[in-house]
C-alpha cells in the first residue's frame, strides 16, 4: 500500500484579496477554496481577521506566507513562526506554504523573493530549516518555486533538480507556480516542459496561475494581468503531467471585480476537469 | 561565514546600497545584459517599499505630489530599511523622520499628517475588545467611584495637532481640493479609535484631553476629578467628570472598569 504524502485535493481556488471581501460574503462564488496571504493577517484584530474568519466559515482556506525566508542565513524568526502558528490554530487552513528563496539578511527584510544558488550546500541548508519549521508547526509545508531574473555562477544543478532535492531531503510538499516556471524559463532560456518533467509529482500539492509583464527580452512576474495564453498552455501540460492538483489564480495589482476573475476561474476549472475526466478513462 | 551567507550579504548590499560586488556572482548567459538582471531586483525593492509607504500615507502622498513623495520614499527607505516580516509595519517611523529631516521639516504639517495616518492604521487593525455598557458602570456602588480605574480599547490613540491636519485629511480623503494648511493658535487634542470595524476620530476639549490621558495612564477617577479644577469651577466638576465618562462609554472606548 502506498501512503499519499499530500493533503486532500481542494479543487479550484482563488487568492483572497481585500477588494473582494464584501462580494464574496454577499454572493458566495462557485469556488472551492481561497488562499490568504499569511502576513496580511498577522495583525492583532479588526477588519482583516474579521473577514478572513467570515470567508473561512464558508470556504476552505490555505495560508500562503511571503517572509519565512526559509533559504535565508539569518536565524529562523521564531517570533514570526509563533504568530503563524497562532493564526493556523485560529483559521485551521487546509495547508500552509511559503517560497523557496530568501527574503533578507542581516536583520533587514527586502520584502522580495530573492533567488538561491542551486548548490548542494543550499539544498542541505534549506532542507534543514524546512524540517525545523515543519517540526514546529507539526505538519508538512509547501514550498513554492519563485520567478527569477538572475542565476548564479556557483549553481551546480537546474532549478527543478534543486526544488526536487530540497523537497525530498526536507520531506515537504511543492507549490508549483506555473507562471513562475514560464517567467523563469523565458529569463533563463530553459524548456518549461523539462522543468515539469523534472519535478517529483508525488509531492506537488498546489499550483498557482498568474499574469506577468513581457518586456520582450525578459519577463517580470507582476500578477497585474489576466493569465496569458502561454501560461494556460503550460498549465494544460502540467495537468497532463501531474493530474488533478488544487490550483488557483493570483492577482495582486489592477485587481478587477470578482466576476471578471471568475471567468478565469472557470477556464481553469475546464482545464482541470478535462484532465480529471481523462484520468478516469 | 558560509558561502551562502556571504552571497546573501552581497545581494542585500546591492539592494540597499547599490554595491556592485554582486555582479561577480551572477552568470552571464548572453541572453540579457547582466546589469538588467541586477536592476530588476533593485528597482523592485525600491518600488515595493515606496508603494507600501504610499499605501499607508495617502494624504502625505497627495500633499507632496508624486515626485516629492518619491524623493521622500527613497530617502526614508535608505534611512530605515524594513526590519519587519510584514510590510504592514514598514514606515512606522515616517512621522519622526518628517519632523526631523530637511526639507520636509520645513512643512510641519507633513509630520502631523503622517502621525495621523499611522494612528488610523493602528486603530484599523488593533486588537478586538468588547466595549463596556453604560449599565455596567451604573451598577457600581457610590463609594466605588473614587478609586475607579478604566481599561480602554486597544485601538485608542491620542494626538495633539497644531495644524488643521484632520480637516485637510478629510478633504483629501473625500477627493476634494485640499484646504490650505493653517497653524492654529494652540495644539488641539484628538482621539482616534475603532468601534467594531469602523474607525472614528474626534477633537477633544483641553480638559477632556487631559482627563483621558490621565485615565489611560491608570489614574483613579477621584484624582482626575481633582485635576479638573484647573479648568472648571469646583462646583461643576462632578457633572463634567460624569459627562466625560458617559461620552467615553457611548464612544465605545472603555472596555473595563475596576476599583
Amino acid at each position: 500500500m502506498t501512503v499519499s504524502l499530500t493533503y486532500p485535493h481542494l479543487g479550484i481556488g482563488l487568492g483572497l484579496r481585500k477588494e473582494h471581501y464584501q462580494s464574496i460574503l454577499d454572493e458566495p462564488p462557485q469556488i472551492d477554496w481561497f488562499e490568504a496571504i499569511t502576513e496580511n493577517y498577522l495583525v492583532p484584530g479588526g477588519k482583516p481577521l474579521h473577514f478572513l474568519e467570515q470567508v473561512r466559515a464558508r470556504y476552505s482556506v490555505v495560508l500562503h506566507g511571503v517572509s519565512l525566508s526559509v533559504g535565508g542565513t539569518d536565524p529562523l524568526d521564531w517570533d514570526y513562526l509563533r504568530q503563524v502558528k497562532a493564526l493556523v490554530e485560529r483559521i485551521e487552513p487546509a495547508w500552509i506554504s511559503d517560497h523557496l528563496c530568501f527574503t533578507g539578511a542581516g536583520g533587514i527584510n527586502a520584502h522580495d523573493l530573492l533567488p538561491l544558488p542551486y548548490t548542494g550546500e543550499a539544498v542541505r541548508h534549506v532542507a534543514r530549516r524546512i524540517r525545523q519549521v515543519q517540526d514546529f508547526l507539526g505538519r508538512r509545508i509547501l514550498i513554492e518555486n519563485v520567478s527569477s531574473y538572475l542565476s548564479y555562477r556557483s549553481s551546480e544543478m537546474s532549478e527543478w533538480a534543486f526544488l526536487g532535492a530540497v523537497a525530498e531531503e526536507a520531506d515537504c510538499l511543492i507549490l508549483l507556480d506555473i507562471n513562475n516556471i514560464y517567467v523563469s524559463a523565458r529569463n533563463h532560456g530553459f524548456d518549461p516542459l523539462e522543468y515539469l518533467a523534472g519535478v517529483p509529482a508525488e509531492r506537488v500539492q498546489q499550483h498557482h496561475l498568474a499574469g506577468h509583464q513581457d518586456y520582450g527580452d525578459h519577463v517580470i512576474d507582476t500578477h497585474d494581468h489576466p493569465v496569458p495564453d502561454p501560461v494556460w498552455r503550460l498549465y494544460e501540460a502540467a495537468v497532463q503531467r501531474f493530474g488533478p492538483v488544487s490550483c488557483m489564480i493570483e492577482r495582486d495589482a489592477d485587481i478587477p471585480p470578482l466576476e471578471v476573475l471568475m471567468e478565469e476561474v472557470e477556464r481553469m476549472r475546464e482545464i482541470a476537469e478535462g484532465a480529471q475526466a481523462a484520468a478516469h478513462v | 561565514m558560509s558561502e551562502l551567507a556571504a552571497l546573501q550579504g552581497r545581494f542585500m548590499r546591492w539592494l540597499l546600497q547599490g554595491d556592485p560586488e554582486l555582479a561577480a556572482d551572477v552568470a552571464d548567459d548572453g541572453r540579457l545584459p547582466l546589469q538588467t538582471r541586477l536592476e530588476v531586483y533593485r528597482n523592485a525593492y525600491g518600488l515595493r517599499l515606496a508603494e507600501a509607504l504610499a499605501d499607508s500615507y495617502p494624504a502625505v502622498h497627495t500633499l507632496l505630489g508624486d515626485a516629492r513623495f518619491d524623493a521622500l520614499a527613497r530617502s526614508y527607505i535608505e534611512a530605515h530599511p524594513s526590519t519587519y516580516r510584514s510590510i504592514r509595519w514598514f514606515g512606522d517611523r515616517l512621522a519622526a523622520y518628517l519632523a526631523e529631516r530637511a526639507p520636509w521639516c520645513e512643512q510641519p504639517i507633513l509630520a502631523e499628517m503622517a502621525a495621523f495616518e499611522w494612528a488610523l492604521r493602528d486603530a484599523f487593525d488593533a486588537a478586538d475588545a468588547a466595549p463596556l455598557a453604560r449599565a455596567d458602570l451604573a451598577a457600581l456602588p457610590p463609594q466605588a467611584w473614587a478609586g475607579l480605574r478604566l481599561d480602554f480599547h486597544p485601538s485608542v490613540q491620542r494626538l495633539d495637532l497644531q495644524w488643521n491636519t484632520v480637516q485637510l485629511w478629510q478633504a483629501i480623503d473625500d477627493g476634494r481640493e485640499p484646504v490650505a494648511p493653517e497653524r492654529g493658535p494652540y495644539p488641539v487634542g484628538w482621539v482616534i479609535w475603532r468601534r467594531e470595524l469602523r474607525t472614528w476620530f474626534r477633537s477633544l476639549e483641553v480638559d477632556e484631553a487631559w482627563a483621558l490621558d490621565r485615565m489611560r495612564a491608570g489614574a483613579p477617577f477621584a484624582e482626575v476629578c481633582a485635576g479638573l479644577v484647573e479648568w472648571i469651577d469646583e462646583a461643576y466638576v462632578p457633572e463634567r467628570a460624569a459627562a466625560l465618562m458617559a461620552r467615553w462609554l457611548i464612544d465605545g472606548k472603555v472596555i473595563g472598569a475596576h476599583a
